[in-house]
């Protein structure tokens, strides 16, 4: 049996490498904009040329993400492999019960670790924060760039909401980047230092088992369906 | 004869400084003057008022140090301020940076380049009756700056006493702003000068002098916080970083004429806003009008913008919560694997 189990399709590492760079600009130009009084605002500020400079950058990674957003909504409209994807993504009923069943592991109140599908409500959460963030900072990121053209159709106040929710999502960003998406793909034991699928999209069968048993328990079924048909053939 | 009786006088006068009375037995006559140039020009100097002033206590001659004997024969040279207010001297005349600032000034450069208009010292201070700012009847006191810079600045009394800070003075409010505030009193310098109080990036700061002044503003009736919520502003961050394009106060406030928004002709009148609005944004229109100004999101008094605000303080505090808590109940669901795998 081959070790390596194809995990992530080269569209979706393609779709997560933009995504990480756009997002990580992101953060810097505008954080260091945020903290623009601190030294290290400061020191972030020079080195990305200035202050007129780092807000280019920032509308060019906004650029940059809002392509990657539109990217990944026809891929997961149009492609068969997104439609699929996407669908496994939805969130459902038992990802409550997972959810229910691993804090009820962890804390030794329950003798079996709960087996999860392709994506378990890790993966989801993951996903639908960053939606819906990337929704927020998109609509109010658009008030504030074209405010000029805004001004005919908004109050005052949408603007001064629009820079509030930006600046309180950002905030809401980091935290999800690092105490829930760098824990889980880094950080945490089962993939520390680095889960390198995001990279050559291949996982190993023991960590597939571990964390990902029932995709894994299908993936089986499916080939062995598929080696008892070529035997028939 | 006159000659002889000169010399006498001078030889009886030689180791004693002349009295003040002496001089003003001629120059205490209100028509001593001279034709000069066919046009008569006074000497005149009141005695009452020489003596009111803070140099009362000193001699003519202390000053007109090139005056010897009296009567004097000779025009005397036009006496220097520095010649007791510099650094070190022995007579006790305070120096504090007056004169050194004022070498820098806009003023002192017209006069080093020959403008006949261009005030120094005596201008301000007067030549004989100099008062200290603080004595309500001087010229340079704060009630009666607006009049001597008007002097020669009309325009700008003209406009500034329409203004609310002059109202507020007129009426008693000795905090309210007068011209030296803003301008400075002896480096006045032009905006367009980085070093000026009103340059782009000073001109908040300066407002801010009085307008972040709690007490002072609670006693003119005026809210403090707007100098920190324009910090914090979009406008207010561009500018400190350098922006200079981006709007400071003056921008929407106006500078002389500053009036309070409830006043029809204020540019921050809600009715007057688009067009104030409209000077950068062009299509700016009645909408800017529709919510506040000068806003501290974490203040009850910004409205939408402080429930937006406290929304993502409280969520952001709960997903932190939760982010903790997922992590150290899998970090206990790790140890609980790795010693079921040792037993």
């Amino acid at each position: 049996m081959n070790d390596k189990i194809p995990r992530f399709s080269r569209s979706w590492r393609v779709q997560h490498m933009l995504l990480m760079v756009s997002v990580l600009l992101l953060v810097i130009s505008g954080f260091s904009m945020k903290y623009s009084e601190t030294l290290w605002g400061k020191i972030l500020i020079f080195l990305e040329g200035g202050f007129q400079a780092r807000g280019a950058l920032h509308r060019l990674s906004a650029v940059l993400l809002f392509a990657t957003a539109i990217y990944h909504l026809i891929y997961i409209s149009f492609t068969r492999e997104g439609k699929r994807e996407f669908k496994s993504l939805l969130p459902i009923r038992n990802d409550l019960v997972d959810l229910k069943n691993s804090i009820l592991y962890d804390l030794m109140k329950r003798a079996e670790r709960p087996a999860f599908g392709r994506y378990s409500y890790r993966e989801k959460i993951q996903y639908w924060a960053f939606f819906v963030f990337i929704l927020l900072m998109f609509l109010s990121g658009m008030v504030m760039w074209f405010h000029d053209f805004f001004f005919a159709f908004l109050p005052k106040w949408a603007f001064d909401v629009s820079f509030a929710l930006h600046g309180g999502t950002a905030t809401l960003v980091i935290l999800f980047l690092v105490l829930w998406h760098m824990y889980v793909v880094h950080l945490s034991p089962a993939n520390f230092p680095a889960n390198s699928s995001f990279w050559h999209g291949y996982v190993s069968v023991k960590w597939m088992k571990e964390n990902h048993f029932l995709e894994y328990e299908s993936m089986i079924r499916d080939s062995e369906a598929k080696h008892a048909e070529g035997k028939e053939d | 004869m006159t000659a002889l009786l000169t010399i006498l006088l001078a030889f009886l006068q030689i180791g004693s400084s002349p009295q003040n009375t002496r001089c003003f037995l001629c120059h205490g006559k209100k028509d001593f003057g001279v034709m000069e140039d066919g046009k008569f020009q006074s000497l005149y100097v009141s005695p009452k008022q020489f003596s009111a002033s803070i140099h009362g206590k000193f001699t003519c001659v202390q000053c007109h140090t090139d005056v010897k004997v009296i009567p004097h024969f000779i025009r005397p040279q036009k006496v220097s301020c520095l010649q007791c207010h510099f650094e070190g001297n022995t007579v006790g005349a305070p120096v504090k940076w007056m004169p050194e600032k004022y070498k820098d000034s806009i003023h002192a450069k017209a006069l080093a380049e020959g403008n006949p208009n261009a005030p120094d010292c005596e201008t301000c201070h007067t030549t004989h009756y100099v008062k200290s700012p603080s004595d309500s009847t001087s010229q340079t006191n704060r009630r009666n700056i607006p009049d001597l810079c008007g002097r020669c600045h009309i325009k700008q009394f003209e406009s500034y006493s329409k203004s609310i800070h002059y109202k507020a003075l007129e009426n008693g409010m000795l905090g309210a702003a007068v011209c030296t505030d803003c301008h400075q009193e002896h480096d006045v310098l032009p905006p367009s000068d980085p070093r000026s109080a009103l340059s782009a990036e000073g001109v908040v700061r300066t407002c801010a002098k009085c307008h972040a002044d709690t007490l002072l503003m609670a006693r003119a009736d005026v809210p403090v916080q707007q100098p920190e919520a324009y910090s914090e502003s979009f406008h207010g961050i561009a500018l400190e970083n350098g922006m200079v394009k981006a709007a400071n106060c003056t921008s929407c406030h106006g500078h002389h004429d500053i009036l309070p928004a409830s006043d029809p002709n204020s540019p921050i009148n809600p009715k007057n806003l688009p067009k104030t609005c409209g000077k950068c944004h062009p299509h700016a229109d009645k909408n800017v009008a529709k919510g506040k100004v000068h806003i501290i999101p974490s203040e009850r008094s910004a409205g939408i913008v402080f429930y937006v605000y406290t929304f993502f303080k409280w969520f952001t505090l709960a997903v932190l919560v939760f982010l903790f808590a997922h992590i150290a109940l899998d970090l206990s669901g790790f140890i609980r694997r790795k010693h079921a795998r040792h037993e």
